[in-house]
């Protein structure tokens, strides 16, 4: 009998559940989506070089974690339908039915639209999997192809998961039910706001942030005693310094507020704290550019200790936003009064404040994930334009062999190898060789050997015959030298101001065999690997023949063009067989680091690497927003029932029904704008200063125009996301309220 | 004296075809500028829906009213929301008054719907709540006062724009006896002192001693009219028990 009550019951209140159903089906169809390319059955066409195992492990990982953020929503979904349909669990008590009852027949109607929801999920996740295909094969530059995405273990995998949260939720949801009284249900739609009183979070967060306050300034003064030295530049001092103070007087403030707290309000107090922590977000933001712009030495873990700072900053400060704005928007209208007895703007202030004290928690967290989200959506393509702009730079060879002389002491150790175990591998493996150069890098002084230090280390040599034939190899012109002439070649990364200033100070250099001229033909930019450099230098310098053949050799490189790609397989047995001979541990007696890298491998780690960081990111990116948007949409939607019952009064005082939607469309959006502003806000500053951080590298491997125009479809997608929320809460709302 | 509010065959039906309910059933009553009016009745006697017709929150099917001199059956839809705010005055059972405005705000909130300038707003609202008793819960919110004074600041926001007439549907229904004896002196002192015409509907007898005149519904028809005039309100009370005696005491007999 119940079954047949719970079934025509979920039908005929469908409507009710519509918001419940169509959230449960986006988490459902995100999740099968991006699962399915990890299934086992799943086979995309990317070629025998590429092993796709690489993406799928990988790429699970990723999304179990992002998904249990999912299970953070299904429970606010389930919340707001107790909510609404508290009423009619008091009439069916009173009726006489359990409570118990009453709650397993909830309990059964949500799993039943949860069913539906997983169904209907499932399908559009075949549909929505095409999108991830598509990216991926993309990421392989393959051609797309339409691939049927229906597998058995991730429909499992879905349903499992799902099942599993709305068993979970929905006996949460058994307990609250058969806890509240029937007088409160009853009575649950005719209750007013709650007391506009506030919880205690923001003083518990400023405590938080007072203790941190201390970490910060102990780290600033620690830093200070083992990494200042007076003959830095003003900049690094202020640095230094700001990094101390601003934190100390940040918790000073927090000190003397304690002591005069009767007489300064808790307000006041935030509102210094917020001013401070922006100081304070100013000077934990230089430390990274400040670092890489003198080249300081922080110790381990500096940066890492100043982003955290950073972000502890940027979440303190919006907290301290979103808690002001009611106060700030009360004190403006107490000192406002010819605009707050305008028309019905007294109405609208008390409805803006109310929700902004009572759920001023809520909005600081969405705002925060809102933030997060955004970064995600923009960091993604930035960070896999430079994995794959890397990539193009750094596997130009199909095999590349190199070495280092960092931990070498002795110059009898040096490598002198024509690494013949990889002309063996090919002619076994019969695979066609285009081009194949082994040749020596030198130092132009041989005192200069032992020169270890980071910044000082030597900058090394190619002779011009070697220089050429790798240019050949790339496609690009020879290049010729005069007798007692020099050139310079130059890494991708190089900044223009850097390379003006290298050859500007290096007219002339002396080596072991005389003293050389800068050629007229300066300098090379071309991208002939990254593995010819000597560590830390961004610089190679190309000597006429005669002039290198007596110079000290310190590492020995060799490059190998094929005329066919090596298979995956092929290529991973090269790297194990050269590394069991040619160890890149330093300690294999001489000292030498030998390293093997082939394309395949390169392309294979590289693709597969960025595909996951952006699926991932993606896919964080897209439920964070969801969640976000469907959170603020039902913090409006819920309080339909008060909100009909105010804006009734206002009907009954003599507002019309043009001033009442008028009025509705203010207040939803002040709710949806003030979070979003906000995010917006603090969103451009931080994706702003993340560009910044990484302007070189996107300079040179993605293009500001490449990266500007990802960015910018990446914004239009979301506010296009954002209006389509904003319309059908709009409709929605409007609908409870005027009905 | 001025005729205020005037009923002219007032009816209204709900349903349709042959399942016709008439909720009021042809009610015709004239009310003078200052008069105090009660409207007594059982429960579905139409009460409600005849003070819903008069504040044009509900539409007459049949019949006019005049306010003023100004046909509200006439009004059009646009114009409905403009002559509410300009001419009646509303005092509820349960109060509405709004929780996230201040009780001052609540009472200020009539006079900026007005447009009323604002600079006149809060002399104005000081002006009612002192008469009204009220003066010192101004900053409170309506959770933080008691249902007398909530109903207070109600009557306070109904009479602040002077409305050539103030409808009171049950205002003591959820009011203690105290608390109902004061909200009704109270409502008095409104229209003995302020000369406001005020019709109020009410089911108790006790409430409806204050007023001068009481119309008694019964079944969508005037029963029977009865006038205060020169008695006491203690002899009124004892006329208006009688008068529903006999509207119950009709039914007995057909029984």
């Amino acid at each position: 009998m119940y079954a047949k009550f719970v079934f025509r019951n979920a039908k005929r209140s469908a409507k009710d559940y519509l918001v419940y159903v169509v959230t449960m089906t986006i988490c459902v169809m995100l999740f099968y989506a991006f699962l399915s390319i990890t299934s086992k059955y799943y086979n995309p066409d990317i070629g025998t070089e590429y092993e796709f195992t690489l993406v799928s492990d990988g790429m699970k990982i990723a999304i179990c974690a992002v998904t249990l953020l999912l299970l953070f929503l299904i429970r606010y979904v389930n919340n707001y339908m107790l909510r609404r349909k508290q009423k009619e669990f008091a009439i069916q008590s009173v009726m006489g039915m359990e409570q118990k009852t009453v709650a397993w027949i909830f309990f059964t109607e949500t799993f039943l639209m949860g069913a539906v929801s997983i169904i209907i999920g499932i399908f559009s996740g075949i549909f929505c999997s095409q999108f991830i295909t598509g990216m991926l094969l993309s990421a392989y530059e393959q051609d797309y192809k339409l691939s049927w995405t229906f597998f058995p273990d991730t429909v499992i995998l879905t349903i499992c998961f799902f099942s599993l949260s709305l068993l979970a939720v929905g006996l949460l949801n058994v307990r609250t039910i058969r806890k509240i009284k029937i007088i409160d249900m009853l009575y649950a739609d005719k209750q007013n706001d709650p007391h506009i009183n506030r919880s205690r979070y923001m003083p518990v967060i400023a405590i938080l942030y007072t203790i941190f306050l201390i970490f910060m300034t102990v780290t600033g003064i620690s830093k200070m005693y083992f990494y200042s030295d007076p003959r830095f530049p003003v900049p690094v001092h202020i640095m230094f310094w700001g990094n101390i103070i601003a934190p100390a007087a940040s918790f000073l403030l927090s000190i003397v507020w304690c002591i005069v707290r009767k007489k300064w309000s808790f307000n006041r107090y935030i509102l210094a704290a917020a001013i401070l922590s922006l100081v304070n977000i100013g000077f934990a933001a230089s430390v990274p550019v400040i670092q890489s712009t003198y080249m300081l030495a922080g110790g381990a873990g500096t940066l890492n200790s100043y982003l955290m700072f950073l972000l502890v900053d940027v979440i303190f400060w919006i907290c301290c936003i979103i808690y002001l704005a009611g106060n700030l928007l009360s004190e403006w209208k107490e000192k406002s009064p010819k605009y707050k007895y305008r028309g019905s703007n007294l109405f609208f202030f008390g409805q803006i404040i109310s929700k902004l004290n009572t759920t001023s928690k809520t909005m600081t967290l969405i705002c925060l994930t809102l933030v997060l989200s955004v970064f995600l959506f923009v960091a993604a393509p930035a960070l896999t334009g430079w994995a794959s702009g890397y990539l193009d730079i750094r596997s130009l060879y199909d095999v590349q062999i190199s070495t280092r002389y960092n931990s070498v002491h002795d110059e009898a150790d040096l490598p002198q190898d024509n690494y013949g175990l990889v002309t063996d591998f090919l002619h076994e493996k019969d695979i066609a060789v285009a081009y194949d150069c082994t040749f020596n890098l030198y130092l132009p002084n041989q005192e200069d050997f032992h020169k270890r230090v980071k910044l000082d280390f030597p900058i090394a040599a190619i002779s011009l015959s070697d220089y050429n034939t790798l240019r050949e190899m790339l496609g690009y012109e020879r290049i010729s030298l005069n007798e007692g002439e020099f050139t310079t070649q130059w890494k991708t990364i190089a900044a223009e101001k850097e390379r003006n200033e290298f050859l500007s100070n290096h007219t002339v250099i002396s080596t072991d065999m005389g003293i050389l001229s800068l050629a007229e033909d300066a300098c090379h930019l071309e991208a002939i690997g990254q593995t010819v450099y000597n560590s830390y230098t961004d610089v190679l310098y190309v000597f006429p023949d005669s002039i290198c053949d007596n110079l000290l050799s310190v590492m020995r490189n060799r490059y190998v063009k094929t005329e066919t790609t090596i298979p995956y397989n092929e290529a991973i047995y090269l790297e194990t067989s050269f590394a069991q001979k040619y160890p890149e541990t330093p300690d294999n007696g001489n000292g030498v680091q030998y390293y093997i890298r082939t394309s395949t491998q390169q392309i294979n780690n590289s693709i597969a690497g960025s595909f996951i960081l952006q699926a991932a990111f993606d896919y964080s990116a897209v439920v964070l927003m969801v969640i976000c948007l469907t959170i603020l949409s039902l913090q409006q939607l819920i309080d339909a029932a008060h909100y009909k019952y105010r804006f009734g009064v206002l009907r009954k005082l003599g507002v019309d029904r043009h001033e009442t939607e008028h009025l509705i469309l203010k207040q939803l959006a002040v709710w949806f704008g003030l979070p979003i502003t906000v995010a917006a806000f603090v969103s451009i500053i931080v994706v702003s200063y993340f560009f910044k951080t990484i302007s070189a590298q996107i300079s040179a491997y993605i293009g500001i125009g490449a990266l500007l125009t990802q960015v910018g479809a990446v914004v239009c997608i979301l506010v296009l996301l954002l209006i389509c929320y904003f319309i059908s809460t709009w409709i929605l709302f409007r609908k409870a309220v005027t009905e | 004296m001025n005729e205020i509010l005037k009923l002219e065959h007032i009816q209204k039906y709900y349903g349709n075809g042959g399942n016709i309910t008439k909720a009021i059933d042809d009610i015709s009553f004239s009310v003078e500028k200052g008069e105090f009016i009660g409207i007594m009745g059982a429960s579905g006697s139409g009460k409600t829906t005849l003070l819903n017709c008069i504040s044009s929150i509900d539409t007459a099917s049949a019949g006019h009213i005049y306010l003023d001199g100004t046909d509200v059956t006439e009004i059009k839809e646009k114009e409905l929301a403009r002559f509410r705010r300009v001419n009646l005055g509303f005092v509820f059972q349960d109060f509405n008054l709004l929780d996230t405005l201040t009780i001052s705000e609540n009472i200020a909130l009539a006079l900026t719907i007005n447009k009323v300038p604002a600079a006149k707003i809060d002399i104005r609202v000081e002006e009612i709540a002192k008469t009204l008793s009220i003066a010192d819960i101004l900053n409170k919110y309506p959770y933080q006062v008691s249902g007398g004074q909530k109903q207070r600041c109600a009557c306070a926001r109904a009479i602040i724009n002077n409305p050539k007439l103030i409808l009171a549907d049950e205002p003591t229904g959820a009011l203690d006896s105290h608390s109902s004896q004061m909200l009704l002196s109270t409502i008095q002192s409104i229209n003995e002192r302020l000369g406001a015409t005020i019709l109020m509907v009410t089911h108790d007898v006790f409430t409806a001693s204050y007023a001068n005149r009481i119309l008694f519904l019964k079944d969508g028809r005037i029963f029977t009219e009865l006038l205060k005039g020169d008695n006491t309100r203690k002899a009124f009370f004892e006329k208006i028990l009688n008068v529903l005696t006999m509207i119950g005491g009709g039914q007995t007999d057909v029984c």
